[in-house]
């Protein structure tokens, strides 16, 4: 897959407020191990009409941040802290009710496995008109009108033969097209898209992205699209926010992260891209070591296990937690200095990407 | 579909056959004479020898077993014999088709003795179905919504503690104690439902709650383990990520998709118990196939034996053919091979 | 009044045959003390509740052969020519009395023949009168032994027709065979009837009172097998409805049933109604007369109280007057197998040695039974303490030794116990016994059977049994239904089967004494010839007696007039009973 960077431009100056605000999230669920800290201490905003990127490996908390934001670990054994602002209410201290209402009307969520994420007893249709009754007061008759129109709109052939039909009457790709038109069949102004496209194959993927992205243009809604597959992202976002043991590493524009990354983790990510377009000279290069254990995290900087370019001595790599500034446009949690950090990024990484 | 259902009724009449044919073998392979549980108090090897004569089982064994599928399509007449015929002809049983023999242990032939048996066992079996339905699944829906909490261990214990227990010590227990010494309940009697439905439910309610309680216990701990397994499941996580209220998550989709594999499994052993619950009934004294069947077995009652054996399989494979086309209307994702 | 006939089969059989099991069906027993029980007096009216647990095997009158049911089918539905009556004397209650007939019968030709005459005024259930007809088509009914099966077959070896094969000719009312015979051998002449025997039957009217073989019968009713709970009545009460196997029925009173034509002494027919529940356990049935709560007020039943439950009996005194202990119909005892057992010193070592009370505590103690003095039930008439049997209740080990120093054996003697085992008591009883004869120099192997018991011991081939167990219960209260059909050898053993005398005993000495009773004009004189048979049979230790077994019986509060006699096989007595209003 190319790692052709978006064309599109940034949105210019960010408007006054943006659409999503999460501040210092911190999610912990207690197990009969210890405390699992999935996300600790993660901070980024989202403007309306922006397309952000959250990418990392399995275990670095990105899907427990959507999960977050959409409120579904209400209920359960998980420990939340910080603050989720959408529209500049704070979800996290939002009442069950009141979040309820929000959820599939202002936030709506695309998940990984359409298959396991739809219902196999009830018609696609029917959920689908599920999704959309559920927030408007409306006869049958018209959700089931709507929910054609819909259908149609992602692409899906003879509409109004498939509403009656099962999920696993449906191909993969289709699946996928009937969760985004379920999702965004209420207009939402945040979508969020969690691995939409791991499981699908490689040509269907690009359709779904593409949908994804010709949606977002009509109805000026925000997406924040969740994978650790980076190719995905350099088509679509904006933003990059890359994830790690549960928190930010580095943030910047899809450009800025692709030609001028900062931090050792992101390097370490680009460098294990297979790359279809040059020829293999060597093998890939993985990132050494194993992910981090979430109930106790290695002190100092969590990824220094793993870097290569980590210097105990001079910078403390293993006992001070570097700071991420997130009102900076491209903050990078790492404790080498800037000027270091692009020099070894032009001399050691840039050459073999 | 209609194929299918075809299909499993043809193999389930082979099936009856073939079990009748094995009752039969396995019959007159055991080492006691059959003849002498006819023959009353002084049997002597004659008198066993002429009424081995009389109840036709000194003919061949596949001969008797041809002559009683003959029976089944054109009737038969008892005792066989054309002299009798004529001098008393008010003796001869006249057997009609479908005739599943006569037994001379009971002195009935089997049809109609089957018959009469039949509603007291499926008065109890329907009785305990409807109690470990309600009482199982709903504590078992109970356990798996208060998973780890006191709640969900007591009943998950209690169900563990009964599940121990032989059903003939608590139905003993509870005839014993509930209706003869504390006087909570009258003493158990069947009486029919046309005769008086008030006295029929009284009657039923001690032992298909004995009856009932095993299969509560079960029910308690796989319903628990259905939900449960629902729960985890990601359709759920999308109804809640659609804004649909959590009754509504519960009841459309996660009660609809555990409970069906409990209903299919509950039609099942609702067929088995059809065929009668042998401890209950003898505990209890109700009189219903399960008794029945213990008396034709300990007396040698080899026509009654032969039609319990083809009722209760007559029962197990309708039940099974019913579930599974139950299962490809609930689950479309089922489809008939 | 057995014959000298050497024939196996259905004559062996028939001229004995009786009770292989001990368990029930015994007939005709006395009862030492049958209570009165309730206080108020006869009243008339109400439901009564027979809880039992065994279900009838038949309730054709041909075909009974239950204890129980013989004498309450004829208290209830089923008279005879004459019955027994209601006491509990034991001379009285053993003296039959007229029933259908109008006196007890006249004999002729030495016992040979029997005429009755039928009463005027009885009749059926439908209004019809009894005939001459119907008693001998009921008594021709009991030679269709292929079709109505389990009855007693007494009249098959009795009756003057001929014989072929062991079998008479006449095969019953269904087959034309031996007809002309039959009605040559059975006569009626108006309301006359007459039998006519091939040997005397001196203790026919016994016969008839204890068992329903000579009941009358309609013709127009008989079905056949089909008839086998098909109740048409001539007494007091006809069924409601139909009986069901294994669940009971119903009796109510029966109109055309005229008290005046029969006897406060034989039924008084106080309650209304009947009912009879089958299939409950003995459990639940002592559980439910011991709450004695609602129906079970009124309730009896035939099934002895378990032993777990004597405690809740015998602790608590309004229990324990509702609870009656009598003597029942049945004794037990273990055979000496004279195939291995040949040296008569040792039989009596083993005599000797019998532990009765190790037997009789394992099973319940006192309310079991009590050590039995002979094979011949107390009960019956004429009956005598064996004198050979001096060994204490529990046994004398020492004696025991002696005899057998003096037979000359090695000691320890091995001694293989065959019995009818199955459940912990009888084990019990088993290892008691066991214990007793090890003492005495025996060493005992205990060898329980469970279903085919009598199939194993009834077969001579069986020759690793030393000592069998048995049980029995005389058909009618004569020792002629004891002592010949067990230890006469003529009609017994034979190449296939030893048919009741497992233990293979075979004395000539015994079968003169055996002939000679059976010529005996009247039961009390053929008595003393069998008290001498049982002098004999002692000397030669055919047999060692245990227990004479008793009833351990509750009833509800509400129940009046309660006995148990010998009519009734030690069973409540449905002659007498009745049940208070409340």
């Amino acid at each position: 897959m190319t790692t052709t960077v978006s064309e599109q431009t940034p949105s210019g100056s960010p408007p006054s407020t943006p659409l999503l605000s999460v501040r210092d999230l911190r999610v912990r669920f207690p197990t009969e191990d210890g405390i699992v800290k999935a996300v600790d201490g993660l901070s980024f905003e989202l403007q309306q009409g922006e397309i952000l990127g959250i990418v990392g490996e399995s275990g670095s908390g990105k899907s427990v941040t959507s999960q977050a934001i959409m409120g579904l670990y209400r209920g359960t054994r998980a420990e939340i802290n910080g603050m989720i602002t959408l529209d500049g209410v704070d979800l996290l201290t939002l009442r069950d009710e009141e979040l309820r209402k929000r959820r599939g009307e202002d936030i709506a969520m695309i998940f990984q496995d359409p298959l396991s994420a739809l219902h196999p007893y009830y018609t696609v249709g029917n959920q689908i008109m599920e999704a959309y009754c559920v927030h408007h007061d409306v006869p049958k008759q018209a959700a089931r009108e709507k929910t054609i129109e819909m259908l149609e709109r992602v692409g899906i052939p003879s509409p109004a033969k498939r509403i009656d039909q099962y999920p696993h009457e449906f191909s993969g790709g289709m699946r996928q097209r009937a969760m985004i038109a379920m999702a965004l069949i209420n207009n939402p102004r945040l979508i969020i898209a969690d691995e939409p496209t791991t499981a699908l194959d490689v040509t269907v993927q690009a359709q779904i992205l593409e949908l994804l992205v010709s949606l977002q243009q009509e109805f000026n809604s925000s997406i924040i699209i969740i994978t650790h597959d980076l190719g995905v992202v350099a088509e679509m976002a904006n933003d990059i926010l890359v994830m790690y043991a549960g928190r930010a590493v580095e943030r910047g524009s899809a450009d800025a992260l692709f030609y001028a990354p900062e931090h050792p983790y992101t390097w370490g990510l680009l460098s294990s891209m297979p790359r279809m377009d040059r020829l293999r000279l060597e093998r890939l290069k993985p990132i050494r070591g194993n992910p981090p254990s979430l109930i106790s995290p290695p002190s100092g900087c969590t990824f220094h296990p793993r870097c290569d370019y980590r210097d105990d001595a001079r910078l403390g790599c293993s006992r001070i937690v570097p700071e991420f500034d997130a009102s900076s446009p491209h903050p990078v949690r790492c404790l080498i200095d800037p000027d270091d950090r692009k020099t070894i990024f032009e001399t050691d990484i840039r050459p073999s990407l | 579909m209609f194929a299918f259902v075809v299909r499993r009724v043809l193999v389930g009449f082979i099936m009856l056959f073939v079990m009748s044919l094995v009752t039969y073998l396995l019959f007159f392979a055991a080492p006691t004479d059959p003849a002498r549980f006819t023959c009353g108090k002084n049997c002597t090897p004659e008198l066993v020898e002429q009424n081995r004569k009389a109840l036709g089982y000194d003919k061949p064994v596949l001969v008797q077993y041809v002559d009683f599928v003959k029976g089944v399509f054109t009737g038969r007449e008892y005792p066989d014999d054309p002299e009798v015929a004529k001098t008393a002809p008010q003796t001869v049983v006249h057997c009609p088709a479908p005739c599943l023999g006569y037994s001379p242990l009971m002195s009935q032939n089997v049809t109609s003795l089957l018959a009469s048996k039949l509603p007291v066992t499926a008065s109890l079996a329907i009785m305990a179905f409807i109690f470990w339905m309600v009482l199982g699944v709903s504590g078992g829906v109970v356990a798996a919504l208060n998973r780890g909490r006191f709640l969900d261990r007591a009943l998950v214990g209690t169900a563990l503690v009964f599940y121990a227990f032989p059903t003939f010590f608590i139905g003993l227990w509870l005839y014993i104690y509930v209706a003869i010494k504390w006087q909570l309940t009258p003493v158990p009697v069947y009486t029919p439902l046309t005769q008086d439905p008030a006295a029929w439910l009284a009657g039923l309610f001690l032992p298909s709650l004995t009856l009932a309680l095993i299969f509560i216990a079960s029910y308690v701990r796989i319903t628990r383990a259905f939900v449960l397994e629902t729960l985890g499941e990601d359709y759920l996580r999308t109804a809640q990520a659609k804004g649909l209220e959590k009754r509504k998550i519960l009841t459309k989709h996660t009660m609809r998709a555990s409970l069906t594999p409990i209903t299919t499994v509950a039609g099942i052993d609702l067929g088995v118990l059809l065929a009668g619950a042998i401890i209950t009934e003898t505990v209890f004294n109700y009189d219903g196939l399960g008794k029945l069947a213990v008396q034709a077995a300990t007396t040698f009652d080899l026509p009654t034996m032969v039609g319990i054996v083809i009722l209760s399989a007559f029962f197990i494979i309708t039940a099974n053919i019913i579930v599974d086309v139950l299962y490809a209307y609930i689950d479309p994702r089922v489809k008939y091979s | 009044m057995i014959t000298r006939r050497k024939a196996a089969g259905l004559t062996a059989l028939v001229s004995t045959g009786l009770l292989a099991t001990a368990a029930c069906s015994g007939t005709t027993a006395p009862s030492q003390g049958g209570t009165s029980g309730g206080s108020a007096s006869a009243t008339k009216g109400g439901t009564l509740y027979y809880l039992t647990k065994r279900p009838a095997e038949h309730l054709d009158p041909q075909r009974i052969y239950i204890g129980r049911d013989l004498a309450n089918m004829n208290r209830l539905v089923y008279r005879d020519l004459v019955s027994l009556p209601i006491s509990t004397d034991l001379k009285e209650g053993t003296t039959p009395v007229p029933d259908l007939a109008t006196d007890t019968g006249t004999s002729t030709e030495g016992g040979k023949v029997w005429s009755f005459t039928l009463r005027d005024g009885v009749k059926w259930q439908d209004g019809k009168d009894i005939t001459c007809e119907d008693l001998k088509y009921g008594f021709s009914r009991g030679f269709a032994v292929d079709v109505l099966t389990g009855g007693p077959n007494y009249a098959l070896a009795y009756l003057d027709v001929p014989q072929k094969n062991g079998l008479p000719v006449y095969n019953g009312p269904y087959k034309k065979a031996g007809q002309a015979e039959f009605d040559k051998a059975v006569t009626c002449e108006g309301k006359k009837i007459t039998y006519r025997f091939n040997k005397p039957w001196v203790d026919f009217p016994l016969a008839i009172a204890s068992l329903r073989f000579a009941a009358p019968y309609r013709a127009d009713q008989d079905k056949g097998d089909q008839s086998n709970y098909a109740i048409f009545s001539d007494g007091p009460y006809k069924i409601e409805g139909t009986w069901k196997k294994g669940v009971g029925g119903t009796f109510v009173r029966n109109t055309n049933w005229d008290p005046k034509t029969d006897s406060d002494k034989v039924r008084k027919a106080l309650p209304d109604k009947i009912v009879f529940i089958e299939g409950l356990t003995n459990e639940i049935i002592s559980q439910r007369l011991i709450a004695d709560s609602g129906n079970d007020k009124f309730a009896v039943t035939d099934r002895r109280i378990p032993a777990a439950l004597f405690s809740q009996v015998t602790g608590n005194p309004a229990v324990q007057s509702r609870a009656t202990l009598v003597d029942a119909p049945f004794i037990d005892y273990v055979l000496p197998n004279f195939n291995r057992m040949k040296d008569l010193k040792v039989r009596q070592a083993l005599a000797m040695a019998t532990d009765q009370n190790a037997y009789i505590t394992a099973q319940g103690g006192d309310k079991f039974g009590k050590p039995a003095k002979s094979i011949v039930s107390p009960a019956l008439i004429g009956y005598k303490d064996n004198p050979n049997f001096t060994a204490p209740p529990d046994g004398d080990p020492a004696a025991a030794k002696k005899l057998l120093q003096e037979a000359g054996v090695a000691m320890p003697s091995p001694l293989r116990y065959t019995y009818n085992g199955g459940t912990s008591e009888v084990d019990n009883a088993a290892a008691g016994m066991k214990a007793a004869w090890d003492k005495a120099g025996f060493t005992v192997t205990l060898d329980p059977l469970t279903d085919t018991y009598y199939d194993v011991i009834q077969n001579p081939a069986n020759n690793k049994s030393d000592v069998v167990w048995g049980g029995w219960g005389a058909d009618w209260p004569s020792q002629a239904t004891v002592l010949p059909p067990l230890f006469d050898a003529r009609i017994n053993l034979t190449e296939k089967s030893n048919g009741q005398d497992y233990g293979n005993y075979k004395s000539d000495a015994a079968n003169k004494l055996i002939d000679e009773a059976a010529t005996k004009p009247d039961v009390q004189s053929a008595a003393t010839v069998y008290n001498q048979l049982d002098d004999q049979l002692g000397k030669d230790v055919a047999y060692i007696p245990l227990v004479v077994q008793k009833f351990y019986l509750l009833r509800g509060s509400g129940v009046t007039n309660y006995l148990q006699t010998p009519a009734s096989n030690s069973y409540p007595e449905l002659g007498a009973i009745g049940v208070s209003s409340k």
